[in-house]
């Protein structure tokens, strides 16, 4: 074991070394490889009991040693986004090459030694080390692949709000710190109360919903997933963000105990809100990454919604409750870090099928109809389709949301009672947005100047999906990882009770349950019936003729569903959030009544960027403008200035 | 619309029992010419002159065989009756001209050889298969849209083509048979084509109106088809400009053998 | 030609003719080519100059087959002069959508059709090919070609929608599917019997086109029809008038989803058929005319007025019923608004131009048959929806119903028919007002006594050209209505 994690504590940061070197590019290679397959194994070895690390020595002069210890909960985390990774760095598919991508490698070292820095290390200082570690490792991933400005632009703008997060975290670990005497985590829980505990759970919620994408903080997404490939897509969606809901978790769940219940239905619209909002979005989107981007901060909003519920539910004592509502989170993050990275990595194949990452017909089914299957499973795990992971946190989360009838005040119940509905708004976006991804991502013609190739054989991602589909199905056996962890955090053998035999149940089976497992075995059974029945059946040979279009024969190209068309009506329907423009320019002969050419576009407008991030920068511009004043190149205006300041020093020491 | 459901059950039963008794309500429609060559004056070419379709040829026979007449080609313009001296040709009210075999729409001295055989294509069974239930695709290949009114008057409430278990379809693969209107214009040949091609077998093909059975009055422009057999091959024939819904729903029924063929050898029996 | 003024121009001066015709508030009405007898080319222009005064032909000669084109100050004149690209293989400078038309892209014959020296009764050599198309650039921009085979029993046309799931940004409607080549078949027929081709253009509009055949015939020969027989034909045009309107109230009910309004309006339709049949024989008014008067007197004319009263009272209930249907007139408000000027600009005739303001009824204007001592009242309607189009047609409907009764309350006495022999080189125009418009035939007569060249302008064809400026930027959901609006049929257009 000890020798794993030597192993991975070499391998991460030489690979990032090796990959700043030139021509060190398969050296990185070959070290992130071994130093990701030594954690996942470390991971696996490890749950359920968590391992500790060992220390480090301290960062700042004067004081502790750092501690490194992996609880379960974030184990099963890293566990789950680093096999994405893994299958990242494997696939060779980033858009940088030649010596960027050495580059590359070692920004996904960078990220990955943050991510596991932010989950493992005890200590405050420590963790906002992680945390810029891990953010400049996603900067690096995308500049590597972006070669012009306006994309870097879009990377700024991503570490611009990322940096707001990190100011934010600052203060919260500052608070505490004061408050517990010390930057260890150890000393954290239980330091502030009221409404300190609420301010520092604000500033949480703003630090680590930075990189979550709670809002209004989604707004870099689109940008920077649209600049880099589905590479850096799955390991931004699977390590990253499990890591920065792991902080979150951690610390309002652990740290800000007994606040207020209002601070708990905060958490709740905040999350809820998120996660409506990018789901829309998402549906608009016509890119594979901005889409599985903003789907990314959905299903993080879904996350921050459950832990909103353990607040709620914790405080008003329904332990066993809030420790449903924590295993649903972490059941979440698992499958969606799969499937997610499952779909990144798709939509690389695809643009090296049609050249583009958009959302067009490129008729994949057909060039590889395998792997079309592969894909489709991922894809119905993050649209909550049974059998799947994403299906199983699903019904436990909506079973704890609606077992809010439990709670004894009224507030509480209708809190829980609007986040299952925000919930059930979010899934039914989310089934059309990966209706919408797979039927024209994967059907249809492929396009006759396409290059109509996916590339070498698919390994990635059919072993993902394959992945999913065992998440699913070994469910039952999969929780006893998070037994420990859940024990001590909410009580007796809490993770016991979301299972029973096969079957997974919210804590007793007499209310409801569910049972992937068995589905597994039932579907494949029924699928048997009507394939026998068309076997024996069948005795006319099939005469094929042409697709009926109305008798003359068409190119189904241009008739095909194209993404503005299939969201077109949900755009019409929830224009007060998109606030959509159709721009029709007609160029006519002669008179307007003859049309030689139409051209169309369309956009429509985020809402946080001209109502929040805007004004904000036109505030900073003002206020930058009135300031310019100080720099008036008088020298008679400085001396001014030093003289009023040793005055203003002088009033200080005498006083 | 509980105004216009009320309006419905108030307004009773306005569908003929037809064929099973009962108006066809055709009681004032004039047919095809009835013609009784036993009549004609000797060398009068009146009526050959006067047919624009060229429905009335001379034969070069003698007496009663020197006229011969194509119902076919026949699209009741009644030009012929008008001008005939001797009443050989006279109005009537026979409009029930669907038939299985294009020679039974010829009077007996056009040359073209062959009986009574009836075309072998129908299979035995049709009844059986298809008595209860048929579904129509129809195509419209160049016609003047008088057959198609008359179709489209098959579902009003007098007619009610639905209670004799007969339906339009929207797509050829629902379809067991294709009705065929119009010459084939040059431009719907292949469409007309792709349709048949389109139908799942057993499938059937009724060519409606003169224009379908032999191309009638617009025949051999430059555009215009000389009928639909030329395209697809044809089950049973209906003639007339344009056959009216009665004589529809009779062709219909005698294509699953739920009525008999009246005419014979240009005969109506 | 009767009542029509004759003008002379050269290629040069009908532009000058045009804008002074627009300066007096006329406008065109049709463009037809004819070869003459030396083999060579004319062009022939009919303007309406405004309401009462006579029509106008302007004949002209196009230097070496070319002929500037007059769209761009008369937009309506673009399908006419495609046309006779097409068919004579004329070139019109300057037009702006010079692609084929009447023949479809992938004809190719050797001569035009519509030549002498085009060989007779040759099929003509096709190839599909694409059709021309505008630029429609944007990736989100979905195509939908429906037709030419049409759901249910409708007629082959195809309609071209460049729409974005629901909102339409373009359409256009592919005609010429079903095109014959009647005005071909014409040529050497003798012109009594070219009545029976004429009753064959278009079903649903026999009498229109037999009566404006039939006076064309007249014109030509310069006879005067009996009173009985003007009386007889305006009799009969009234009952054309009354069973289309029925069928488009159907058709406009089903288009609704009033399926109960949909089956009485056939049935009423089917009862004015059989009214038809009971006068006539034939339930679409064939067989009637011929030029000089009637072929035979009209049959059960006892009683009519007694079969047509309960008719008339259950269309009546109909009418009022429909309109007072919110769902059905919800759909009709402001579909499909056609504005004055488009109306204008392209042509549009009948109930579809009344409907968008402009007060134009042949019937009136220019009367024929018996109208010009019993002229019909002329509704008008100013907001061009589909809502105003289906008022001024029941405003017709009702309208026609009491013409019948005052037709039959004066049954006048006479002969059938007049001598009419056309002589060779003579020639005619002739004119209706039908259910759907304005209908024209211009009849010439070969050197032989026979039929030469027969042009036929369907009201059809002047509405499909005016039919796609009411679609763009338009809801699909609102296509099929505003379609059923218009009422038009295809046969008649293509011919």
């Amino acid at each position: 074991m000890s020798v794993l994690v030597l192993v991975t504590a070499c391998c991460l940061p030489a690979a990032f070394a090796a990959g700043l070197v030139a021509g060190g590019r398969p050296v990185a290679r070959a070290l992130l490889l071994a130093g990701l397959a030594a954690s996942v194994l470390v991971a696996v070895l490890s749950l359920p009991s968590g391992i500790d690390l060992g220390t480090t020595p301290a960062l700042l002069p004067g004081g502790a040693p750092v501690a490194w210890r992996l609880a379960p909960a974030a184990l099963w985390l890293y566990l789950f986004g680093a096999i994405g990774a893994l299958a990242a760095t494997a696939s060779r598919s980033a858009l940088a090459s030649g010596r960027r991508e050495g580059l590359w490698y070692s920004g996904v070292a960078l990220s990955l030694v943050g991510a596991v820095g932010t989950f493992a290390v005890q200590d405050g200082v420590a963790l906002l080390v992680s945390w810029e570690i891990m953010s400049l490792g996603g900067a690096f991933m995308l500049l590597c692949e972006t070669p012009d400005r306006d994309r870097g632009m879009n990377v700024l703008f991503m570490l611009g709000l990322l940096e707001f997060g990190s100011v934010a975290l600052m203060g919260a670990v500052l608070w505490l710190g004061l408050a517990s005497g010390g930057p260890a985590f150890a000393g954290f829980h239980g330091a502030v109360g009221g409404g300190s505990g609420v301010a520092v759970g604000l500033l949480l919620l703003l630090g680590f919903g930075a990189k979550l994408g709670l809002l209004p903080f989604y707004e870099w997404f689109p940008g920077a997933y649209e600049s880099g490939s589905g590479a850096t897509g799955a390991v931004l969606s699977g390590v990253v963000l499990n890591a920065a809901f792991f902080g979150l978790a951690r610390g309002l769940v652990d740290w800000t105990t007994g606040q207020t219940p209002g601070f708990a239905y905060l958490v709740l619209a905040v999350a809820v809100g998120t996660s409506i909002l990018t789901a829309l979005y998402a549906f608009q989107q016509d890119d594979w990454r901005g889409l599985l981007a903003f789907s990314s901060a959905e299903n993080g909003g879904i996350a921050v919604t459950l832990i909103g519920a353990v607040l709620v539910l914790r405080d008003a004592g329904l332990s066993q409750l809030a420790a449903l509502a924590w295993g649903a989170a972490l059941i979440h993050l698992a499958g969606h870090a799969l499937a997610k990275s499952g779909l990144f990595l798709t939509s690389d194949r695809i643009r090296r099928a049609t050249g583009s990452y958009g959302l067009t017909s490129p008729g994949i089914a057909r060039l590889a109809p395998w792997a079309g299957a592969a894909v489709v499973i991922a894809g119905m795990s993050l649209a909550a389709v049974p059998p799947t992971p994403g299906f199983i946190s699903e019904w436990f989360g909506f079973q704890t949301l609606f077992n809010g009838f439990n709670l004894d005040s009224l507030s509480g119940r209708i809190a829980l009672a609007l986040s299952g509905a925000g919930l059930a708004l979010t899934a039914a976006i989310a089934l059309a947005t990966f209706v919408k991804v797979l039927g024209l991502g994967l059907l249809g013609r492929p396009a006759e100047n396409a290059p109509g190739q996916t590339g070498r054989r698919w390994i990635a991602v059919p072993l993902l999906a394959g992945a999913v589909l065992v998440l699913a199905i070994g469910m039952p056996w999969w929780l006893a990882a998070l037994d420990t962890g859940m024990s001590a955090r909410f009580g007796h053998g809490a993770s016991e009770l979301m299972r029973a035999g096969w079957l997974l149940v919210p804590l007793t089976p007499h209310f409801a349950f569910i049972s992937p497992t068995k589905l597994a075995i039932a579907i494949p059974l029924y699928a048997l019936v009507p394939v026998i029945v068309v076997l024996a059946v069948t005795r006319m040979r099939a005469r094929r003729v042409p697709v009926w279009y109305g008798g003359l024969q068409e190119r189904p190209g241009p008739s095909a569903t194209t993404s503005l068309t299939f969201s077109n009506a949900l755009r019409r329907y929830y224009s007060f959030v998109y606030r959509p423009r159709e721009t029709t320019e007609r160029e006519h002969d002669t008179a307007d009544y003859f049309l030689h050419r139409l051209t169309f576009s369309y956009e429509d407008a985020p809402i946080f960027g001209p109502w929040l991030f805007s004004p904000v920068v036109r505030t900073v511009h003002w206020l930058s403008r009135g300031f310019r004043a100080l720099q008036s190149g008088y020298l008679n205006f400085y001396l001014a200035l030093i003289g009023a300041a040793l005055m203003i020093v002088l009033v200080f020491t005498l006083a | 619309m509980p105004l216009w459901t009320l309006f419905g059950l108030r307004a009773g039963r306005a569908t003929t029992r037809w064929p099973d008794g009962g108006d066809d309500g055709q009681s004032d429609v004039v047919g095809m010419p009835r013609f009784q060559p036993e009549r004609c004056l000797s060398g009068c070419r009146e009526c050959v002159d006067a047919c624009l379709p060229g429905a009335i040829t001379a034969t070069g026979g003698e007496g009663e065989a020197s006229i011969a007449l194509d119902y076919g080609r026949c699209i009741a313009c009644r030009m012929c009756i008008d001008s005939c001296p001797a009443s050989a040709l006279t109005a009537s009210g026979d409009w029930a001209f669907g038939v299985r075999d294009r020679r039974d729409l010829r009077t007996a001295n056009i040359g073209d050889g062959g009986g009574d055989e009836p075309a072998e294509r129908l299979r035995a069974g049709i009844r059986r298969a298809f008595g209860r239930s048929l579904h129509i695709r129809h195509v419209d290949a160049g016609s003047c849209n008088g057959c198609e009114s008359e179709l489209q008057a098959l579902n009003n409430p007098f007619y009610n083509l639905h209670r004799l278990g007969i339906f339009f379809t929207a797509s050829p693969r629902h379809a067991d048979v294709l009705l065929v209107t119009g010459t084939v214009t040059y431009a719907m040949r292949d469409a007309l084509r792709a349709t048949y091609e389109a139908m799942p077998e057993p499938r059937w093909v009724l060519a409606s109106g003169s224009c379908a059975v032999s191309g009638g009055a617009t025949a051999g422009t430059y555009a215009s088809g000389r009928g639909a057999d030329e395209v697809v091959p044809v089950d049973v024939y209906l003639p007339g400009c344009p056959p009216n819904p009665a004589a529809l729903m009779h062709a219909l029924l005698l294509l699953v053998e739920r009525a008999e063929q009246r005419v014979h050898r240009g005969r109506v029996s | 030609m009767n009542g029509v003024t004759r003008r002379v121009l050269d290629p040069a001066g009908l532009g000058p003719a045009c804008d002074a015709l627009h300066e007096q508030h006329g406008r065109m009405q049709m463009a037809y080519a004819l070869e003459r007898d030396d083999g060579g080319l004319e062009v022939r222009y009919l303007a309406a100059p405004g309401s009462g005064q006579a029509f106008e032909l302007w004949c002209c000669r196009p230097a070496d087959g070319r002929l500037p084109t007059l769209t761009d100050r008369a937009p309506l004149l673009g399908w006419y002069e495609r046309e006779m690209q097409d068919l004579f293989g004329l070139e019109f400078g300057g037009h702006p959508e010079p692609h084929r038309l009447v023949l479809h892209e992938g004809a190719d014959p050797s001569v035009p059709p519509l030549r002498r020296a085009a060989p007779p009764g040759e099929a003509l050599p096709f190839v599909r090919a694409p059709w021309t198309e505008p630029d429609i650039d944007g990736e989100d921009v979905q195509r939908l070609p429906f037709g030419p085979v049409r759901a249910d029993v409708a007629e082959s046309a195809q309609f071209v929608f460049y729409y974005l799931g629901e909102g339409i940004l373009h359409y256009y409607p592919r005609l010429f599917f079903k095109h014959r080549g009647l005005e071909k078949r014409f040529e050497g027929t003798r012109p009594e019997l070219g009545v029976v081709l004429a009753e064959r253009v278009s079903g649903v509009g026999s009498l229109g086109h037999a009566l404006a055949y039939c006076q064309a015939v007249e014109d030509a020969c310069g006879c005067r029809v009996p009173e009985y027989a003007q009386w007889a034909r305006t009799l009969l045009q009234e009952l054309e008038r009354i069973y289309n309107h029925l069928h488009y109230f159907a058709i406009l009910a089903d288009a609704t989803t009033l399926k109960v309004g949909n089956a009485q309006g056939r049935l009423l339709e089917e009862d004015a058929k059989k009214i038809n049949a009971r006068v006539t024989g034939s339930r679409f008014l064939r067989n009637m005319l011929i030029p000089g008067g009637l072929r035979r007197a009209l049959s059960g004319l006892d009683g009519l007025e007694d079969a047509l009263d309960p008719l008339r009272r259950a269309v009546e209930r109909y009418l009022a019923k429909l309109n007072a249907t919110p769902s059905y007139r919800d759909r009709l408000i402001g579909t499909g608004v056609l504005t004055r000027r488009t109306a204008f600009d392209q042509g549009a005739t009948g109930p579809v131009e009344r409907a968008s303001g402009l007060d134009r009824d042949l019937r009136r204007d220019h009367p024929y048959a018996a109208y010009e001592s019993l002229p019909p009242e002329v509704t008008l309607a100013e907001t061009g929806d589909a809502d105003a189009r289906a008022a001024i047609r029941r405003r017709e409907l009702l309208a026609s119903f009491t013409f019948v009764s005052r037709l039959l309350r004066a049954v006048p006495g006479g002969s059938l028919r007049a001598e009419c022999r056309p002589e060779a080189g003579s020639g005619g125009l002739g004119w209706t007002e039908g259910p759907r418009g304005a209908l024209y035939y211009a009849v010439h007569i070969g050197p032989d006594g026979q039929l030469g060249r027969v042009k036929i302008k369907s009201p059809s064809f002047s509405n499909w050209r005016v039919f796609p400026f009411t679609v763009h930027g338009t809801d699909m959901m609102d296509y099929a209505i505003n379609e059923a609006s218009f009422g038009l049929t295809i046969a008649g257009c293509d011919r």
